[in-house]
């Protein structure tokens, strides 16, 4: 390598180390900043801890946890806030990084506006409705609160729950939820709610069949099929030892 | 320049280049349907890993070591360094912003094709243009209409033999630029 190359590369890579250092925010920063942040754009240290990345403790020193969502940095009213309810103050800990993020680089490999359900304190995270607007669906107009019974906190859909699992509800059970689930407590069920199912002609069907133990009916009745008698064991065992499977098959076939 | 030249030696090197492209985005269109992006994000740190272990090879050309066959570590060098350069440009590829990164993207690839055309492209070309001149001696071609003959082939052989000037400093740029920015994350990067 002559002379004049090894001078022409030194003082271009001095002047690219000089470059980084006088506009950082172009050289190594990756990407622009928030409107928010614009100030800080130069100021890398601003949020930044060296070797540690972006540290919360930083970011608290301009966004107070107890103002969060009521003022803003500058100790100015929020008149129109992202949520209807300030929740920062509910979090177990003020871990900022966890769900949010700067840098318009940075910002395409982070899930916008994910929030880590996890951080709220348990009185608060059960409290849904507080945060999150109701579904207007005719499913959901029946329902209020216990959100959790039927979804996750990673995700609204799809729900956790599969109401299939328990029963099917085919056209002859196409009915309201109440019509089963008093009071919306969706962990008690009883088949008892609509004309069709008396606790009279139940019982009288199934002592027929000698089957002496039908308080919890999804036991065996997965659907509204006749032939479809799933499970049982013993509690759902007619006397003198045959299943109820058996037995209910008979009776179908009567 | 005739016809067998561009055939026999540049048309495969411009095809090893070419899928060397072609690779980078295959790679990176794979990554986005897949919804990987994120491997891309990590796909730097073992494609510079393989481009300094293929640096071997230059430590024992240089004889600042000894040990090891200079034959195999040439190979290793050039599968490693094309490997590891496929790897960063597909780094390179996930969406960054920043200046510094894409000088040392820039001399990564001056680098890979000055590279390519030493090791690849010079030694047959010159062979090429040598079987040349003395394809058109034995027909009793005159030196003047010899050298008339293989002009162009001449020409691009002497724009090739340039490769090393542009490939030691071109690397030390790379070297630098790339230093600079593996430091810049380092600093700023939330490892924890």
């Amino acid at each position: 390598m002559s002379r004049i190359v090894k001078i022409v590369l030194t003082l271009n890579l001095m002047l690219v180390a000089v470059l980084t250092f006088v506009y950082p925010h172009l050289m190594v920063g990756p990407g622009k900043l928030i409107p928010g942040h614009g100030k800080l754009e130069s100021d890398c240290f601003a949020c930044h801890t060296s070797l540690s990345g972006a540290a919360s403790e930083r970011c608290v020193t301009c966004h107070k946890p107890d103002q969060i969502g009521r003022l803003s940095t500058a100790g100015q009213v929020i008149s129109k806030p992202l949520t209807s309810v300030p929740f920062h103050q509910k979090l177990i800990s003020q871990d900022c990084v966890a769900c949010h993020s700067d840098h318009a680089g940075v910002k395409r490999f982070r899930q916008q506006g994910s929030f880590n359900h996890s951080l709220l304190n348990k009185e608060t995270g059960s409290r849904c409705q507080s945060c999150h607007m109701p579904p207007t669906d005719s499913l959901h107009r029946q329902i209020s609160g216990n959100c959790s019974q039927c979804h996750g906190m990673n995700k609204w859909v799809p729900a956790t729950f599969d109401h299939d699992n328990y029963f099917s509800l085919d056209r002859d059970h196409n009915t309201r939820c109440v019509t089963c689930h008093a009071a919306n407590d969706y962990s008690r069920y009883t088949c008892y709610g609509c004309h069709e199912h008396t606790a009279s002609n139940i019982r009288r069907e199934h002592v027929k069949e000698g089957i002496r133990s039908f308080d919890n009916c999804v036991e065996c009745h997965r659907s509204a099929d006749e032939h479809d008698i799933r499970g049982g064991g013993n509690e759902g065992r007619r006397e003198g030892g045959r299943d109820s499977k058996a037995e209910h098959e008979k009776h179908g076939d009567d | 320049m005739t016809s067998s030249l561009w055939r026999q030696h540049v048309l495969p090197f411009t095809l090893l280049l070419g899928l060397l492209a072609g690779a980078t985005l295959a790679g990176d269109y794979f990554l986005h349907r897949m919804n990987l992006v994120w491997v891309g994000r990590y796909l730097g740190i073992p494609g510079i890993l393989l481009i300094i272990i293929s640096l071997i090879y230059s430590l024992r050309k240089r004889k600042f070591i000894t040990a090891g066959n200079p034959k195999t570590l040439l190979t290793l060098h050039e599968f490693g360094t094309w490997l590891g350069s496929l790897m960063v440009l597909i780094h390179a590829g996930i969406h960054f912003n920043a200046i510094l990164p894409w000088l040392a993207t820039v001399a990564m690839g001056v680098n890979v094709i000055s590279g390519m055309v030493g090791k690849l492209l010079l030694s047959r070309s010159r062979q090429h243009v040598q079987s040349q001149r003395e394809h058109f001696q034995l027909r009793g071609l005159s030196r003047p209409e010899v050298e008339q003959a293989i002009f162009w082939d001449a020409v691009a052989v002497g724009s090739m033999t340039q490769w090393r000037r542009v490939h030691i400093p071109i690397f030390i740029a790379f070297a630098v630029l790339s230093l600079g920015h593996i430091i810049s994350i380092f600093i700023f990067w939330g490892w924890a």
